[in-house]
């Protein structure tokens, strides 16, 4: 999965669903997913909301983890649908285990993924600031959408690091794996957040003006139909 | 926001973004443990170990009134966006404030204060858990329909009325065990750099 994100676009294009609607989109299916049932309605509510994630990643060309994540989420919910309704007693519970890791989490994160893949951090702070939300909430939000593709990085790299100098351990203990890949990261993430305010301070955030911007960010046909078909999942899991 | 001494900078703001993003990363491969029932009831305890690290280091940055209860506000808006209770924003609202008051009598910089602040700090984490107590019932049912009658039978047996008491003493000691993880890596690693 490869994971990055633009700080702005040159080209001009717009990001595919304005930043409001996909954090819309994570909320609900986060509420679907997280707490829905297993039968009835909410199967068929959970069954389409997960569904979502797939088609975005499609429309935004990633092909391969789209169909991945579709895979993944099609046995899970044949799973869900068959194999947890019959079976009863420890069996029961070791399917709801395994399906459930991959249902209850898997597809808020994706939501997110699309939301940090098409975003980028310029459209996703003028949509905070059309929402009026405070910059002291909106300028961490928004380092820390752009720091964790930073932090899967520095994470690969203090691997190779290591791999390099032959300092890995093939099963190093919990504390070990903490101490050894943890720490180098960690310090590496205090160095580039230095670096990071230091770029902010010459563009400028630190000041008290409004601050200006070149992306459009609005809501289009898309934005609306994707709005109308969250709520009404978001209004039928509320009312069953 | 300008740039006095005692005020927010966006300098702050950064450090707490950069924190919160190490802070979600290990919470959430952490809490995928919380899938086995039992563990589920541990989970807070668990997790204020292993988070511990990176909040000791945030802790070091921090220097001003405000920075913990901002923390605390994202991990609530976070964890609401990821669709855990909505107990939990209140919760983290309240501990990051509480946390914060505790920090400000130490001037941010006594460590052993920071220590006990991450105690005060993690007890946000019973949020997620929260509900098993509070509408005890409703919650289990959902968990029924939700997760299937076993888990839900064994999530009641292991979890009597008197066990969140235990719980917060739990969770808070927890918090200051990773507090004190998070000293000993900041004396050895940062110290030694600089760096805190």
């Amino acid at each position: 999965m490869d994971f990055s994100i633009q700080t702005f676009k040159t080209g001009g294009e717009r990001a595919l669903l304005d930043p409001r609607t996909s954090i819309l989109a994570i909320v609900v299916i986060g509420a679907i997913m997280m707490g829905g049932k297993l039968s009835g309605v909410e199967y068929v509510l959970r069954v389409i909301s997960c569904m979502i994630p797939a088609v975005l990643l499609f429309v935004i060309k990633k092909y391969k983890t789209a169909t991945v994540y579709f895979l993944f989420m099609a046995v899970t919910m044949i799973l869900e649908g068959t194999a947890v309704q019959i079976t009863s007693g420890s069996l029961n519970l070791v399917f709801v285990i395994i399906s459930g890791v991959v249902s209850r989490f898997i597809p808020q994160f994706m939501m997110a993924y699309c939301f940090l893949s098409y975003t980028t951090v310029s459209e996703f702070i003028v949509s905070m600031e059309k929402m009026h939300a405070p910059s002291f909430i909106t300028i961490p939000m928004s380092v820390m959408f752009r720091f964790f593709p930073t932090i899967s990085e520095e994470g690969r790299c203090v691997m190779e690091a290591m791999k390099m100098r032959k300092t890995s351990k093939k099963k190093p203990s919990l504390t070990q794996k903490l101490e050894y890949e943890l720490v180098p990261v960690m310090m590496q993430s205090v160095r580039i957040s230095d670096e990071l305010s230091q770029a902010a301070m010459t563009k400028g955030l630190g000041l008290d003006r409004k601050r200006t911007h070149i992306c459009k960010v609005g809501f289009r046909l898309i934005d609306y139909v994707m709005i109308i078909v969250l709520l009404t999942c978001l209004a039928l899991f509320i009312i069953y | 926001m300008d740039n006095k001494k005692n005020s927010l900078t966006v300098k702050d703001c950064i450090n707490i973004g950069v924190f919160a993003a190490f802070y979600i990363v290990i919470f959430f491969v952490t809490s995928f443990i919380g899938y086995i029932p039992i563990m589920l009831v541990v989970l807070s305890v668990l997790c204020g170990i292993v988070c511990g690290i990176p909040l000791m280091v945030f802790f070091s940055k921090a220097h001003v009134f405000g920075m913990v209860t901002i923390f605390g506000i994202i991990m609530g808006l976070f964890m609401l966006v990821m669709g855990r209770p909505w107990y939990s924003i209140l919760t983290a609202v309240v501990a990051g404030v509480a946390a914060d008051l505790w920090m400000k009598t130490g001037e941010y910089k006594s460590i052993s204060k920071a220590v006990i602040g991450s105690g005060i700090f993690s007890l946000w984490m019973l949020g997620m858990i929260m509900p098993l107590y509070f509408g005890r019932d409703a919650y289990l049912l959902s968990v029924a329909e939700g997760y299937g009658e076993e888990f839900a039978n064994t999530l009641e047996k292991i979890t009597p009325g008197w066990s969140f008491v235990l719980l917060v003493v739990l969770t808070f000691v927890g918090g200051i065990l990773g507090g004190l993880l998070g000293k000993a890596v900041l004396k050895k690693h940062f110290k030694k750099a600089g760096m805190a």
